[in-house]
């Protein structure tokens, strides 16, 4: 019985299992400005510090809308911190032209956004992961041709060390691909409205919402 | 004294002419000769504390053009034969002297390499050498071929004093691979005279002048052949001898400019020097010994080089912000390297990091014989003023700290690249926004944006692209369903790119939503010009 006790402490001692219970919460995340999918995120909104993946079968459905509300906050003023200044945010090949007529609109800092457009495949993923670490960008997007899974782990490194938040727009094709993202969801689109499938949270539950921009 | 009488006397004393082409004083100096004793007005000369460190290089030709320690001769042309002026210390122990022709100095020893002597390059490294002593001194000054003078006086107690001074300064030297013979004295002709004597003292004080110059033999005083011929015919052979003559024969027999010479050494008449200013624009060069394509050691070159660029800007508190290296070939023309920066800086560990980036992307089509690195758009270095870390959360989140991003991103991916956006009060879409750059100064994000009840998508195409209708709708992935509009712009007829066009707002069945228009003109037609995203 001792014996079997103590094989089963032996086991659990393991890194690779993985307990849902004994989970810790975790820090409070930046909030979506969306209340119905805050519900749904551990810790209240966004993971930051880590790396997320959204996955689309086509650009438009609604990708940046999601993450707009958060990124004003990011980029606004923060009286919080009081003598820091507001963070940067970094796009890494975007697929077409960030609007700023648009963007200012949103309510984003224009003065505070940095774009790249690598023409090497190979360098989107270098100037990501250097934005990320350096520690000056609060969020850094990247629309990369192709995330491996040591790709991702590079970008989630890079995110913890800069604590920077990191958010990769993949097509819905890769969604099956193994990834260390803190947090993955699937974006459809139909007449009813716009879909949410998150099949990863760490810390959290899979969930699948329905016309997340309705209320 | 009048004021007129004393201003001839500077005026000659800064021409840097050397001592034998020095015009004689004319009669109005001649008044200066009975005075056996110094006159009340010349001591002013010294009360101002001087001190000058000297450093003569006597290997100069030498080290101008070799650093190695292998057996090593510079020879000049003498008389149509190439004989040797200076061998390192190989070369001096395997018997080679100067004197000897070239050929008598490889028959002795085959292995010494000869180099012509090259003045251009002694100058260079002259002030090369001028320019590290700025750090220490704020007048420095080239007083000959071989010797740099530097006023220490006022530098003495933020080196922490004399000798923590002339011990950076001996290692500095040394480091720089230099031979230099070191004096410091309150005159600069004093200081000279002792140097190139070889005596490694420090006078301080005016008062003990007389007694360190006595026993100096006179060649140290680079005076004329003629004159310390004659000199020695009277068996005079030490500047203590000298000075036991009297003033007036001796001005009359010699020169009053010797005279002049001894008084300036002893501070009884001041002896003001030009002061030494680098050019401001940087440029150096290293040659190396053999073709290179290994990129380790070129970037290991390029590093020295960076790190000359430093002390030379540190000296000057200058900046850069634009770097210029050439990587020379034998058969090919030179390959260009140019590196920006968004701040003017002069960290070489900086410059390092942004030319390892851009090394990766540099493709060499031959081997590199020779590096020039070339920085002319100087400028007075900018420093912010830090901010106090009260909550701060992200205390690494400063306006330097993203600068070095978009550095060390613009190195790599290009400097075109890397953008930020702006806004630009225009109605049509198309011209209501521009791309700043991030690398360059003041450049930054206009606010100014019209105001318009409608909204704008967050994607926008770079051009509009046609879209196909069927029975008069759009089609994008499905048929589109127009939900908003349309919203009417008709301006811009001022230049060549004015529109007429109807936006609105569509659906296609796979959820996109579209912004798009309907082409006014003649040839009408719909468009897809963003994404609301």
């Amino acid at each position: 019985m001792r014996r079997d006790a103590s094989s089963l402490e032996a086991l659990l001692a393991n890194p690779r299992i993985w307990r849902g219970s004994s989970t810790e919460r975790p820090a409070s995340g930046l909030s979506s400005g969306y209340a119905k999918l805050d519900r749904h995120l551990p810790g209240g909104g966004w993971p930051l510090h880590a790396l997320t993946e959204i996955f689309t079968e086509q650009y438009g459905v609604g990708e940046l809308q999601l993450l707009m509300p958060a990124l004003a906050r990011l980029g606004a003023e923060d009286p919080a911190a009081a003598f820091g200044e507001p963070a940067w945010i970094a796009w890494v090949a975007p697929p077409f032209e960030p609007y700023p007529p648009a963007l200012l609109e949103w309510g984003l800092n224009l003065s505070r956004l940095l774009i790249v457009r690598p023409k090497d495949d190979g360098d989107i993923l270098w100037s990501a992961e250097q934005a990320l670490a350096s520690g000056t960008c609060a969020a850094v997007l990247l629309w990369p041709p192709d995330l491996s899974d040591q790709d991702s782990r590079r970008l989630q490194l890079a995110a913890e060390k800069g604590e920077s938040w990191a958010v990769a727009f993949r097509p819905d094709t890769a969604r099956h691909a193994s990834s260390a993202a803190a947090l993955r969801i699937a974006m459809r689109a139909d007449e009813a409205g716009t879909h949410l499938d998150i099949f990863k949270s760490r810390g959290g539950r899979p969930v699948t919402l329905h016309d997340i921009f309705a209320g | 004294m009048s004021r007129a009488r004393r201003f001839p006397a500077l005026v000659r004393g800064t021409a840097p002419v050397p001592p034998a082409a020095r015009p004689e004083p004319g009669p109005d100096a001649q008044a200066l000769l009975p005075l056996a004793e110094p006159a009340p007005r010349t001591r002013a000369a010294t009360r101002a504390r001087e001190l000058w460190f000297c450093a003569c290089l006597p290997c100069l030709p030498l080290e101008a053009l070799c650093t190695a320690s292998a057996a090593f001769a510079v020879v000049e042309e003498q008389q149509g034969m190439h004989r040797i002026v200076f061998a390192n210390a190989a070369a001096l122990a395997a018997g080679v002297a100067p004197g000897m022709s070239s050929n008598a100095a490889l028959a002795l020893l085959p292995e010494l390499t000869l180099e012509v002597r090259r003045r251009s390059h002694e100058q260079q490294a002259l002030e090369h050498l001028a320019g590290w002593l700025e750090q220490f001194s704020s007048r420095v000054s080239l007083a000959a071929d071989d010797v740099l003078l530097f006023e220490i006086a006022g530098s003495l107690r933020l080196f922490g004093g004399l000798k923590s001074l002339r011990r950076q300064v001996t290692t500095g030297l040394r480091q720089l691979g230099f031979t230099a013979a070191l004096a410091i004295a309150p005159t600069p002709l004093a200081a000279t005279w002792l140097a190139r004597a070889g005596h490694r003292v420090c006078v301080r004080s005016p008062d003990n002048l007389a007694a360190a110059l006595r026993d100096l033999p006179l060649a140290c005083l680079d005076w004329p052949a003629g004159v310390v011929e004659a000199l020695t015919g009277i068996g005079v052979t030490r500047v203590g001898a000298c000075l036991r003559l009297p003033r007036e024969g001796f001005a009359r027999r010699f020169g009053a400019g010797r005279l002049l010479e001894l008084d300036r050494a002893l501070g009884r008449l001041p002896d003001p020097r030009p002061g030494w200013r680098a050019p401001e624009s940087f440029r150096a060069d290293v040659e190396l010994l053999e073709e290179q394509s290994d990129r380790e050691l070129l970037l290991a070159v390029c590093n020295e080089l960076l790190e000359r660029l430093e002390r030379f800007l540190l000296s000057r508190q200058l900046g850069t912000q634009r770097l210029d290296f050439s990587f020379y070939h034998l058969k090919a023309a030179a390959t260009c390297v140019s590196l920006g920066c968004a701040q003017s800086g002069r960290a070489a560990a900086r410059w390092a990091d942004l030319l390892r980036l851009r090394f990766e992307r540099v493709a060499f089509s031959e081997p590199v014989i020779a590096v020039r690195l070339e920085a002319h758009d100087t400028r007075p270095l900018e420093t912010g003023t830090a901010r106090l870390g009260f909550g701060t959360r992200r205390p690494q989140a400063s306006g330097a700290s993203m600068t070095q991003l978009a550095e060390r991103l613009g190195a790599r991916v290009g400097r075109n690249a890397v953008l930020g956006v702006t806004t630009v009060p225009d109605h049509r879409p198309q011209h209501a926004w521009g791309v700043r750059s991030l690398l360059s100064p003041g450049a930054d994000a206009a606010s100014a944006v019209v105001r318009h009840g409608a909204r704008r998508p967050l994607w926008m195409l770079p051009e509009p692209t046609r879209l196909h209708a069927e029975a008069g709708r759009p089609l994008h992935l499905g048929p589109l369903q127009l939900i908003d509009g349309p919203e009417r712009l008709e301006t811009g007829w001022w230049d060549d790119d004015g529109i007429a066009r109807d936006y609105y707002t569509a659906v296609n069945p796979r959820g996109m939503r579209l912004w798009v228009f309907r082409d006014r003109r003649p040839c009408a037609g719909w468009y897809l010009h963003g994404f609301f995203g």
